[in-house]
């Protein structure tokens, strides 16, 4: 039924004492009509018991009460408007919001790292999904079994009442409980890290997550990884294989990093600079499983030399950063002073 | 009583001069408040309250102009519920994000997303004595707002899309005219410490801080602090941050202001598979505690009284240890708490499927 023939209907319905007193929707406010400056009209989610009224503003103008409520009124709620008058009962109406036309169900796109190899001390991890999600509860979705036992790891992540969601409800960040990662606390000592080398694991993001339009994803996601020793290695830009594009071209610039990188940082954090010191435009992206960044100019490359800009917060999944370390010790030597940005020069021509 | 009414009169005239003139008040310009999410919130001085602002990566100071004393305890049964209903929709479809009580009035607010999606609209909300829930407009209130630091800059924005990266804003407080921040990005694992001096200044420019864990055994370790309280120990300002993996770590906050990394003193370990939620400090027959809200570990009284002499734990420990705690078990599912005067609290707390406004006794 089209959402204007129901609130049609919903006005036609004569109530209670034969009057011809009705109570619709008109333009997301209740109306009632032939009312008096003197009645109350409430309205209230239907079914919700305690609740009190919706916040709305109430308005009376030639007998008709107008609610016009703080919010608006929700696709797929049923809402009981109520017109209380001096004596009798009050006339009472229920509306209901049609639910708005749902697309194709929102799927999970991928996960980063993308390996099916993964280190011990695993610390990020980026959900991507097709259409933007609701909030909270969102780690209750998410388990990670160990596939030898088929047994689920207890805690693995970080949950954080604050979820991590990128600004478009699209990306989650989730991270494996820094507390358990790190030598010499109490939660690692007791529970140890929450992956083993050499065991096989599985992701599982359950299709039980609803979207912010309320609806479930498509199918239940797994992710199958092996576990490999720590990364205690910082990312080390000087050691970068940088293959140079031909002038003339608009083929991308290619960059070998040696290791898996942070997939979201490496996309912020790596630009191309012309010789005159001014950004590149263009676009990057990350390919081989997060271990190759390639960078295509919207305009030709010039003959001569460009450098590739690296800001020191890149990191790689396990949170080693190129300036530091996840974990450093005082007892170790201390690295040698790494400047905040790194550059890469390469030869156009 | 005839001569009762001046005196009050007397009174109301006393409190309301100085909220006219001081405190910042006058740097709050009235206009829309266009808060794009609203987290985590601290009351400062004169019923200005602070939100934290996720989603926009900012700091609102909102006057509520609720500056009549009060006294009465906020209870309100099935608050998500009630406040679900109240703003048109069921409760699995907003959240509510935190809770303070205006030190003043005594009235509980909430920050509520309506909706789930990023879209939802932020509502401030607040409970009083009755049991009433009022809304806080944002459409006209005397506002200023600061932005936080943040790494995206503008020009990488433009060229390659909007950014992903956001800042969640873990928790905020406010001493002696600054507001200190602490908040955890969504893509690198860093654990800044943002001071903003209040009134905001024009630009609302914040200075940062990295900060950093003793010597747990051998790792000077980062990560993002969860949740922090100002506390002074001996005579000396201090934060006590409780961090995402369980220790409780004092950093001076003149130090905070004056230099770029700071390594903070761990004073207690508080134990595996837990979390801090919330804390308060406040005292009792004559002695100091502080009241720890965490997500498995229940609620915690942590005996204050002697910070000035806890050595530092710089060993690794077996499971808890330094300053010596007690699990208040009558307090179960408590998620947020602020204190309502120097005998009470107000919680949040998770009662089967529903969540529910309560006043208690300190204990």
């Amino acid at each position: 039924m089209s959402r204007r023939l129901q609130f049609v209907l919903a006005a036609s319905i004569f109530l209670s004492h034969g009057q011809a007193q009705t109570l619709s929707l008109d333009a997301g406010a209740v109306v009632a009509s032939d009312a008096k400056a003197t009645h109350s009209l409430e309205v209230y989610v239907d079914g919700l018991d305690g609740a009190p009224a919706l916040i709305g503003d109430s308005t009376f103008s030639n007998g008709v009460l107008r609610f016009e409520p703080r919010y608006p009124l929700a696709p797929g709620m049923s809402y009981r408007a109520e017109l209380h008058k001096s004596s009798g009962d009050p006339i009472v109406q229920v509306f209901e919001i049609p639910k708005t036309a749902v697309g194709d169900p929102t799927h999970l796109e991928a996960i980063y790292p993308s390996a099916d190899t993964l280190p011990e001390n695993l610390l990020r991890v980026y959900l991507h999904f097709s259409a933007p999600m609701s909030r909270g509860g969102s780690y209750s979705h998410i388990t990670l079994i160990e596939d030898a036992t088929d047994q689920r790891v207890e805690l693995p992540f970080l949950e954080l009442e604050q979820e991590l969601w990128g600004p478009n409800g699209k990306r989650l960040t989730v991270l494996f409980d820094p507390g358990r990662i790190k030598r010499g606390l109490v939660p690692n000592m007791e529970e140890g890290l929450p992956l083993t080398p050499g065991r096989s694991y599985r992701l599982t993001v359950s299709s039980s997550w609803l979207d912010a339009q309320g609806e479930p994803l498509a199918e239940t996601f797994e992710k199958r990884f092996t576990v490999t020793p720590a990364d205690y290695n910082s990312p080390m830009p000087p050691q970068w294989k940088v293959s140079a594009p031909a002038a003339g071209t608009t083929d991308p610039v290619v960059v070998a990093l040696g290791e898996t990188v942070d997939r979201a940082l490496a996309l912020r954090l790596i630009d191309v600079l012309s010789r005159r010191r001014a950004l590149v435009v263009g676009k990057a992206s990350l390919t081989d499983h997060e271990t190759l960044w390639s960078f295509t100019p919207e305009t030709p490359w010039r003959a001569g030399r460009y450098r590739l800009r690296v800001d020191g917060t890149l990191e790689d999944p396990s949170g080693n950063s190129v300036l530091r370390p996840f974990e450093v010790s005082p007892d170790q030597p201390q690295p040698p002073s790494i400047p905040s940005i790194s550059y890469l020069s390469f030869e156009v021509r | 009583m005839p001569l009762r009414k001046p005196s009050i009169v007397f009174f109301a005239l006393l409190l309301t001069v100085p909220m006219c003139f001081g405190a910042g008040l006058e740097s709050l310009k009235p206009g829309v408040a266009n808060l794009e999410s609203a987290g985590v919130l601290a009351f400062g001085p004169e019923g200005v309250l602070f939100v934290g602002d996720s989603q926009a990566g900012a700091i609102w100071a909102l006057d509520t102009a609720d500056r009549e004393p009060g006294s009465g305890a906020v209870n309100l049964d099935a608050a998500d519920t009630k406040i679900a209903g109240a703003l048109g929709l069921t409760p699995d479809r907003i959240l509510i994000n935190d809770m303070a009580i205006n030190p003043i009035s005594k009235k509980a607010y909430l920050s509520v997303s309506r909706g789930r999606g990023p879209d939802a609209a932020a509502v401030i909300l607040s409970v009083d004595a009755s049991g009433k829930i009022a809304e806080l407009s944002l459409s006209n209130i005397p506002h200023s707002v600061a932005k936080l630091e943040n790494p995206v800059s503008a020009d990488a924005k433009d060229r390659r899309g909007n950014s992903l990266r956001a800042q969640a804003i873990t928790d905020l407080a406010f001493l002696d005219g600054k507001v200190f921040v602490a908040g955890l990005s969504n893509e690198e694992f860093a654990s800044n410490l943002q001071t903003i001096q209040f009134p905001f200044a024009a630009a609302g420019k914040s200075t940062s801080v990295e900060i950093y864990h003793g010597n747990h055994g051998r790792w000077e370790t980062r990560s993002p602090v969860r949740a922090f309280i100002p506390y002074e120990i001996g005579e000396q300002p201090q934060l006590l941050a409780a961090y995402t993996c369980t220790p409780l770590v004092q950093f001076p906050v003149d130090q905070l202001e004056t230099q770029t990394k700071v390594v903070g003193k761990t004073i207690a370990e508080l134990g595996n598979r837990n979390r801090p939620l919330d804390m308060i400090s406040y005292s009792k027959g004559g002695k100091k505690y502080i009241l720890m809200a965490n997500s498995s570990r229940g609620v915690m009284k942590l005996d204050v009284n002697n910070l000035e002499a806890q050595n530092s734990i710089t060993e690794p420990v077996e499971d808890k240890e330094g300053v010596s705690y007690e699990t208040i078990d009558s307090l179960e599912g408590v998620m947020q708490l602020d204190r309502l005067d120097d005998t009470r609290a107000v919680i949040l707390s998770q009662n089967g499927d529903r969540l529910d406004l309560r006043t208690i006794a300190l204990p």
